[in-house]
């Protein structure tokens, strides 16, 4: 597998921000390499032509997360800093290493990206949907027809989840919607 | 603002230097804002053809909400974004995805069989895509908003209420 250049530019740029995330003392500039972390994946997400997924990653990700994390900030002590980075004990760093390579382990069983024989692109779902998608629900966004109709059961439990979710953090802050 | 009530209410809320106001962002937030929220309602609605969805407007429409509070002060927005329009938008999201599902089985359907609604108008299952969509992004805005106001305002209440 070849990488184009700006593949190899964006996988390097996720990867910096994401060890800076980790690494980084100032809570306030972990916070700001997540959010370039995420607005990096939903660039990569875009060159892998995962667009829906993209512009989730990037309204969720890099808009909505880093506000809620710069306001949770914003209302915390933040304690002095003395130096730019963390320091790493090597019980940490032998552990990371050791999940980086079980992870890395799996990535030569992935197919392709645009493998027409892989097993997701030639399953029976997935061709039904791509062929019968327009003529059943006249949407011409496929993911779209699979998300609302196909499976909207599934997309109704997600909302509601997400509703669910609120209304617990909600009571449980003991707080009025808008206090 | 140049009303003097605002101001006062907002030092109290919020932490010092959160809300600093500028001419420069409230005149830009202005006139950006009412794109962003039709750009919201574009990739809801159109979310159907293109890239996008409920999800993702949603997100989008209640950031609309954050960037006015960063330009206008979280409190002053607060006021004027009343309760219960945040809390109708989130229940009434739900309710509208329950309701087109009954809906269906009231036609005698399956719960969610948008064809039913072929008897009442054309291309049914479309339009009851984009409601279903139209409710989502309601669900997701009402959601993003609640837990921006709810961070934003601290977490004194919970003292409060342990202590009463």
């Amino acid at each position: 597998m070849t990488l184009s250049l700006i593949e190899a530019v964006l996988l390097v740029f996720v990867l910096g921000c994401a060890v800076g995330a980790a690494l980084l003392k100032d809570t306030l500039a972990a916070v700001m390499a997540f959010a370039a972390y995420s607005l990096g994946v939903s660039v990569l997400w875009l060159v892998l032509q995962a667009p829906d997924v993209g512009l989730t990653e990037a309204a969720v990700g890099a808009g909505i997360m880093t506000v809620l994390f710069l306001l949770a900030l914003s209302n915390t002590a933040s304690p002095d800093v003395d130096r730019l980075f963390e320091s790493i004990g090597w019980q940490t760093a032998a552990l990371v290493a050791g999940f980086v390579l079980l992870v890395g382990a799996t990535v030569p069983a992935l197919p392709a990206i645009g493998d027409p024989n892989s097993a997701v692109v030639g399953g029976e779902v997935t061709q039904y949907y791509l062929e019968n998608a327009y003529d059943q629900t006249e949407v011409k966004n496929a993911v779209t027809a699979v998300l609302a109709a196909y499976r909207g059961f599934d997309t109704l439990g997600e909302g509601v989840v997400v509703f669910s979710a609120v209304v617990v953090t909600l009571s449980v802050l003991r707080r009025e919607v808008v206090a | 603002m140049s009303t003097g009530d605002a101001d006062p209410a907002a030092g109290d809320d919020e932490g010092p230097g959160l809300y600093v106001e500028s001419t420069i962002i409230m005149t830009t937030v202005r006139l950006v804002a009412p794109f962003i929220l039709t750009f919201a309602l574009f990739i809801m609605f159109h979310g159907a053809d293109s890239p996008g969805g409920g999800f993702q407007g949603g997100v989008i429409a209640g950031s609309v909400v954050m960037m006015l509070a960063f330009a206008y002060g979280i409190d002053s927005t607060r006021q004027w974004l009343d309760v219960r329009v945040v809390s109708a938008l989130a229940s009434g999201g739900v309710f509208a995805f329950v309701g087109i599902g009954l809906g269906a089985m009231a036609l005698g359907g399956q719960f969610l069989q948008y064809a039913e609604f072929e008897a009442l108008f054309g291309h049914a299952i479309k339009y009851a895509i984009e409601l279903v969509e139209l409710g989502i992004g309601a669900i997701v805005a009402a959601v993003a908003i609640g837990l921006f106001f709810l961070l934003a305002a601290g977490f004194d209440g919970v003292a409060e209420g342990d202590s009463s």
